[in-house]
């Protein structure tokens, strides 16, 4: 299926942001996607996220979450991803603080699309390796290029 | 000999179903109630939540039923009937129907027994 690695850009990954709480790494990684894709409307993304937070945790354990929402603010599927260290809490059901965090953005209309790329980055996330190996990347060029050579 | 199964969308339908059934020759059935994947995701999954809308019109809970065809002409008479009761399979929502090839068999009551 492929997909998450043309759909993160390397510009699109943070890497251990100072001074973070959950809202802000929402909005930095909204704005990464805003000044990266032809996201039309940031500041009503950041609010949809936000919005979806309140449905349900969307942590996945294991010190991972990905937020997201389906917008017309988006022309296409996009994600940006940071690395917080240290980690940050939002919410997570298991009550761990999250280190990883991939906000998917995606039209009203693609939710077959953006349904399967929440799968398959739950799949991903749920490997030791793969998030030892991002936990280690010394670059977002590095972290982008390991989240590739798992996109099947 | 067959092992029918029959995903059941709309439950309402299944005492017609199961008459269809009895008169189309089979003589026994098991009936599960399921669930769809849609339901369990966007219900009980909370990365999913959001998802509630994109699952609109399907059927949350459907009735698997299964049961073993010595006699495969009655997949077809069966098939007939249920077209008439249910509507065409082919429509979403309505259910799904397959058979797999059954090679043996144990505990099955004689037909003359059963019904």
């Amino acid at each position: 299926m492929g997909g998450l690695c043309t759909r993160l850009l390397p510009e699109c990954v943070l890497l251990d942001p100072l001074q973070q709480d959950k809202e802000r790494v929402i909005r930095q990684l909204v704005d990464r996607l805003a000044s990266s894709h032809s996201i039309t409307d940031p500041d009503t993304l950041f609010e949809q996220v936000m919005e979806r937070e309140k449905l349900g945790s969307t942590c996945l354990g294991f010190g991972c979450a990905v937020p997201h929402a389906r917008t017309d603010s988006a022309g296409t599927t996009v994600i940006a991803a940071a690395r917080l260290n240290p980690p940050v809490s939002m919410d997570a059901p298991d009550g761990e603080p999250v280190s990883l965090v991939f906000l998917m953005a995606g039209p009203e209309k693609s939710a077959a699309l953006h349904l399967r790329l929440l799968s398959k980055l739950a799949r991903l996330l749920h490997s030791d390796s793969l998030r030892a190996q991002l936990c280690e990347a010394s670059t977002a060029e590095d972290f982008h290029q390991i989240i590739c050579s798992r996109d099947d | 000999m067959k092992l029918l199964v029959f995903i059941l969308n709309n439950e309402e339908y299944l005492e017609e179903v199961l008459e269809a059934y009895v008169e189309a020759g089979v003589t026994g059935a098991t009936i599960l109630d399921s669930e769809g994947m849609g339901r369990f995701l966007a219900y009980e999954v909370p990365l999913f939540a959001d998802f509630k809308d994109f699952m609109k019109g399907n059927r949350p809970y459907n009735k698997t039923i299964l049961s073993v065809i010595r006699k495969e002409e009655i997949i077809e008479t069966l098939k007939t009937l249920l077209d008439d009761k249910v509507g065409d399979l082919s429509g979403p929502g309505t259910g799904i129907m397959f058979t797999l090839p059954v090679d043996w068999v144990s505990g099955l009551v004689p037909e003359d027994e059963e019904v």
